[in-house]
């Protein structure tokens, strides 16, 4: 059989696109990783999304999707001002704040969508929110527990926005670079090689987890659900042997 | 166009190359520029928004030790490219790499500066480097293979993505690129006019995983010898420098199935350099 350019570039597309097609048929033509948190499994709040498993790369737009909370309101509670909040990545949260002492980042977005929506979240490690966050959720029904520890963990909103309830002018210009591989900083998609690579060692890192360390390539969030480890509690504590080695 | 079995126009080259290649540059070119648009909450509508490493077929190569090892994609990288990289396997399997040919839009690019070469240069563009050294450096791009391979088995993170010029070309008005992928698309381009695709030949990894296919693809590219006037104009006119008029059956690593060569383009006699299964005398 022999083949011209025509047939040729006919069964180029067709093979192409034909199988494009039927892998986005039956859904394996993904072209970039689902913005649905995991749910609770068990107990009362089973089938509702968990706000432990929000990621830097979530919009606002994708946690008002999945916990239903206007995009508005988080651009508010956390003084950003922008003509479309729900393109809002909460990763930038971090760039905005770099100035604060306390960090205020994906945690703190986990942190106000749980005592938003009144939903568990494991409170023994340090995440802060922003006054005007703190306002708003003051407004919710909260216990005593979670009130104090708001209290505790409230910092000033960024300059301008310290006493307002409206959106702060905190101007979100262009999205932070997707790949800050020089910062030595452990976020949901950091793996074990990249902490290795930094310089903690292996023993180090199976002192902190309590577990053996798995394939370097194995993100240490994805492992910590496996294992059932609570991953702010991991990070934290792998970012302090992180900074140590610095 | 065919009088008494004669051919009275013979065009040059497959033109209809060169209007798929401008389909898959302009439809990358898009996809990127709405990539950075929906970031920006802008967007063209019906289009994909997907980024460019969702896209890529090299992108599922580079993952495939994660995934065998973890389960995982490298980071940055999705099911998508897995697929694509399967379909561009599926393709070369059965027509060689023509994804480099038809549809890769660096390899476009170097083309249509190719071009300008040949207006400065005549018959000399593409002759430059010396038939012993060029022959040494054509495989210096499973060497790049190679590296890319490990440094991404033994990182988890797309390392390349650093130096690829064909991310830096459709990005380089993002945050996202790269001074080593500028620098990169630079030196290809300026060199593009003095050889005809100098990365494809020398540096590319995915062209090199691709060119194996050159060893046992269904449809070659095959010669007639009863019927060849050994006027050489196939060897002349392929991009790659693949001395046609020398053998029987291309099985040279770095054909990119752009057909040129053939006696619909190149080959002044009908039916004697062919694309095809079959036998040829
Ligand atoms: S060799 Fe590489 S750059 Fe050249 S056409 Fe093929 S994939 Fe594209
Ligand atoms: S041998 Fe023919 S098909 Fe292969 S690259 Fe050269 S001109 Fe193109």
């Amino acid at each position: 059989m022999t083949l011209t350019s025509k047939p040729l570039a006919a069964l180029i597309f067709i093979i192409l696109f034909g199988g494009i097609a039927f892998t986005t048929a039956m859904g394996w033509f993904a072209t970039e990783s689902t913005k649905e948190p995991t749910t609770f499994t068990e107990g009362e709040f089973a089938g509702l999304a968990n706000p432990a498993d929000i990621r830097g790369s979530y919009t606002f737009g994708d946690i008002e999707k999945s916990f239903g909370i206007p995009s508005a309101i988080l651009a508010q509670a956390f003084s950003i001002q922008t003509n479309d909040p729900a393109f809002f990545a909460i990763k930038e949260l971090e760039v905005i704040y770099a100035a604060s002492e306390f960090e205020v980042g994906t945690a703190s977005v986990k942190l106000f969508v749980a005592l938003y929506n009144g939903l568990p979240l494991d409170l023994s490690t340090d995440m802060s929110l922003p006054e005007n966050a703190a306002a708003l959720l003051k407004e919710k029904n909260l216990t005593p527990e979670q009130l104090a520890y708001l209290d505790s963990h409230t910092i000033p909103n960024p300059a301008a926005a310290s006493d307002s309830l409206e959106p702060a002018p905190v101007q979100v210009t262009e999205s932070a670079p997707e790949s800050a591989s020089t910062e030595q900083l452990i976020k949901g998609k950091t793996t074990f090689q990249e902490v290795l690579d930094w310089g903690v060692t292996q023993e180090t890192i199976e002192q902190v987890m309590g577990v053996p360390m798995p394939n370097p390539l194995t993100k240490i969030k994805d492992y910590c659900l496996e294992k059932r480890l609570d991953f702010e509690i991991i990070k934290t504590a792998l970012q302090v042997e992180a900074d140590k080695v610095k | 166009m065919k009088i008494f079995g004669k051919r009275l126009f013979r065009p040059r080259s497959i033109w209809i190359r060169k209007i798929v290649q401008w389909f898959f540059f302009l439809l990358i070119a898009l996809i990127s520029i709405n990539h950075t648009l929906i970031e920006n909450g802008g967007g063209i509508p019906f289009l994909s928004t997907a980024s460019l490493h969702a896209l890529c077929p090299f992108g599922g190569v580079v993952t495939i030790y994660q995934y065998a090892a973890v389960g995982t994609f490298v980071q940055k990288i999705h099911e998508s490219a897995f697929v694509l990289m399967i379909i561009g396997f599926a393709l070369a399997f059965l027509f060689g790499p023509v994804f480099c040919g038809w549809a890769c839009p660096l390899g476009t690019v170097q083309e249509w500066i190719a071009k300008l070469g040949r207006k400065f240069f005549k018959r000399r563009y593409n002759q430059f480097v010396p038939a012993r050294l060029d022959k040494v450096l054509r495989y210096l791009r499973y060497l790049v293979l190679a590296w890319v391979i490990y440094v991404t088995a033994t990182s988890g993170t797309l390392i390349f993505a650093v130096y690829d010029p064909y991310f830096a070309l459709f990005n380089f008005w993002t945050s996202e690129v790269a001074i080593g992928g500028l620098i990169i698309l630079s030196a290809t381009l300026v060199l593009s006019v003095f050889i005809e695709r100098p990365w494809c030949k020398y540096a590319c990894p995915y062209g090199a995983v691709l060119g194996i296919t050159n060893l046992f693809r269904v449809f070659q590219i095959k010669r007639a010898e009863s019927t060849c006037k050994a006027d050489g104009a196939c060897s002349i006119m392929c991009p790659m420098n693949i001395p046609v008029d020398k053998v029987k059956t291309v099985r040279d690593h770095q054909c990119i199935s752009c057909l040129e060569c053939t006696s619909e383009a190149v080959c002044p006699v009908a039916q004697t350099v062919v694309f095809t299964t079959g036998a040829v005398k």
